[in-house]
């Protein structure tokens, strides 16, 4: 039975569509069948980080408007094998999803697929709260900084009250939490909080922690998943995240201030 | 909840309630200075001068004999409904019935006073110390409806933009409150962990109610609708646990310990 796995953050800016493809790319590489869906109706972004923009032909509103089948709106990712991208829809607003069209897409999709990754818009508005309705369980992005933390912690809030599984009284969202743009060296000079601050206020699991890195900018212009760039910092983290979501317990990196060696000082080589 | 009086044909029932009730504090007997200052207040908020129901008390004034019934004409001229008196010497409390007021015991008596009117039958106690009366006589059946003593108890952490209520007693909270999210309570609020957001003590106007936190760094503290916003708070007191009353007519913050 394919898991529903939401991608929100409620703010803009944090990296939801960055992760959603990094994470899904990291399942792939492990053989699990996966999908991503763009949730973000209007303003797609995803097909770019994917590598696929010249590729769409039909998107997610064509689906449930019956105007293609799924199997032609899906686009095959051309690096991994059982990866697939479902875009949005760049001309219609959020208001051309329905909850019933959004369900039927999902429980075909659940036929196939090991993991579905539904890659929410921000805001907690209609598209932010269709792309969480579903699901099974919760990546909440977010990053060390108080205006992030508290928008996350608000759609902990609508996860636990404005979903299927919280309106029908099953078993509640697993919820974990995924923090990205940390700079040790910020966060030791006071410009950013600190991981104890952010899992204090939020209360749940850690599923993982991103460095801040150029790889991320780099990956997301090349349109390729950071998580292929299995050198970099901002890669392996995403590896050892996609690892904790499977169920294996990895140690955490990059929280700490790494110290610079005679060499990088000398010649100022950045983290990468 | 009802007292049944006797049988089926009842022509009414008694109800416990707690109401919200403006208390005019009067630190001053003289009509004329009441006077005075009612015009003033009238001119700043009209709204709120809507045949109002008052309740004096007069617990700060020294003075034996008061001229209740000029008091309460300036109060009625000012569009302000006198509906009983607080505190006061025995002359005081005679001469509010006389004028067909209520009289309620002083600030520090009146529980003690309230749980003693229920046997004496005594007309002059109104609403508020009738809901006591009941809560005293069947303390079970009064659990369930008026709810004074009805504690919600909430594991988990209260989120931005989520609010919890007690509407009906205490609320205790296992976990933290965190900033944008809002409790209220009848009663007194228990946060066993930090409370960041907004906690509201005393809603229906219960002063005894406090609130009570294992980190404090709240946004806005309010016991029976004082408040205090986080800018007020001494920020010695913030980061620990803490608690919240209201004594001496304002909102005081003391470290728990």
């Amino acid at each position: 039975m394919a898991k529903i796995i939401v991608v929100t953050s409620g703010k803009g800016g944090v990296g939801k569509t960055t992760s959603a493809a990094a994470i899904s790319t990291g399942l792939a590489l492990r053989g699990k069948k996966t999908v991503v869906i763009d949730f973000d109706v209007g303003l797609r972004n995803l097909d770019l980080i994917m590598g696929c923009e010249r590729r769409v032909v039909y998107d997610l509103v064509n689906v449930i408007q019956g105007e293609a089948g799924l199997n032609q709106a899906l686009i095959r990712d051309k690096r991994v094998e059982n990866l697939f991208i479902l875009p949005a829809s760049q001309t219609r607003d959020k208001d051309a999803l329905t909850q019933e069209g959004v369900a039927e897409v999902l429980d075909k999709l659940k036929e196939d697929f090991d993991y579905i990754m539904c890659d929410s818009p921000a805001g907690i508005e209609r598209g932010a709260q269709l792309a969480m309705y579903f699901a099974d369980e919760a990546i909440v992005v977010t990053n060390p900084e108080v205006s992030s933390v508290r928008d996350s912690d608000r759609i902990l809030g609508l996860l636990a009250s404005k979903t299927r599984r919280a309106e029908e009284s099953s078993d509640p969202i697993k919820e974990h939490l995924l923090v990205t743009r940390y700079n040790p060296e910020r966060v030791t000079s006071g410009d950013m909080l600190t991981l104890d601050d952010i899992r204090e206020i939020l209360a749940i699991n850690l599923l993982g922690l991103i460095p801040e890195s150029e790889a991320v900018l780099r990956a997301s212009n090349q349109g390729v998943p950071v998580t292929h760039d299995i050198s970099s910092d901002a890669g392996q983290a995403y590896s050892d995240t996609v690892s904790r979501l499977l169920g294996e317990d990895m140690p955490l990196r990059f929280h700490e201030m790494q110290r610079k060696g005679l060499l990088s000082r000398m010649f100022g080589g950045g983290r990468r | 909840m009802s007292l049944n009086v006797d049988s089926a044909d009842v022509a009414f029932t008694f109800k416990g309630g707690m109401l919200p009730m403006t208390v005019m504090e009067l630190n001053s007997a003289d009509p004329e200075h009441i006077r005075r200052q009612l015009a003033s207040k009238l001119s700043q908020s009209p709204a709120f001068f809507q045949h109002t129901p008052v309740v004096l008390n007069v617990e700060k004034l020294d003075e034996p004999h008061l001229s209740l019934e000029r008091i309460c004409a300036v109060c009625r001229d000012h569009k302000l409904l006198p509906v009983a008196v607080r505190g006061g010497t025995e002359p005081v409390r005679q001469s509010a019935w006389a004028l067909g007021l209520g009289w309620f015991a002083p600030v520090d008596e009146s529980r003690a006073q309230m749980l003693k009117s229920v046997g004496s039958d005594s007309e002059s106690t109104a609403p508020v110390a009738l809901a006591d009366a009941n809560t005293a006589e069947e303390p079970a059946q009064a659990q369930d409806s008026n709810g004074a003593e009805t504690t919600r108890l909430y594991r988990g952490t209260v989120r931005s933009g989520q609010q919890v209520s007690a509407s009906g007693g205490d609320l205790v909270v296992i976990g933290a409150v965190n900033a944008g999210a809002e409790v209220l309570a009848a009663g007194s609020i228990h946060v066993y962990g930090a409370l960041r957001g907004r906690a509201l003590a005393g809603i229906h106007g219960n002063t005894q109610a406090g609130i009570y936190c294992r980190e404090l760094a709240a946004e806005l503290l309010s016991v029976a609708g004082n408040y205090k916003r986080l800018e007020d708070i001494d920020s010695q007191l913030l980061g620990a646990p803490a608690e919240v009353h209201f004594t001496q007519q304002q909102l005081e913050i003391k470290p728990l310990n």
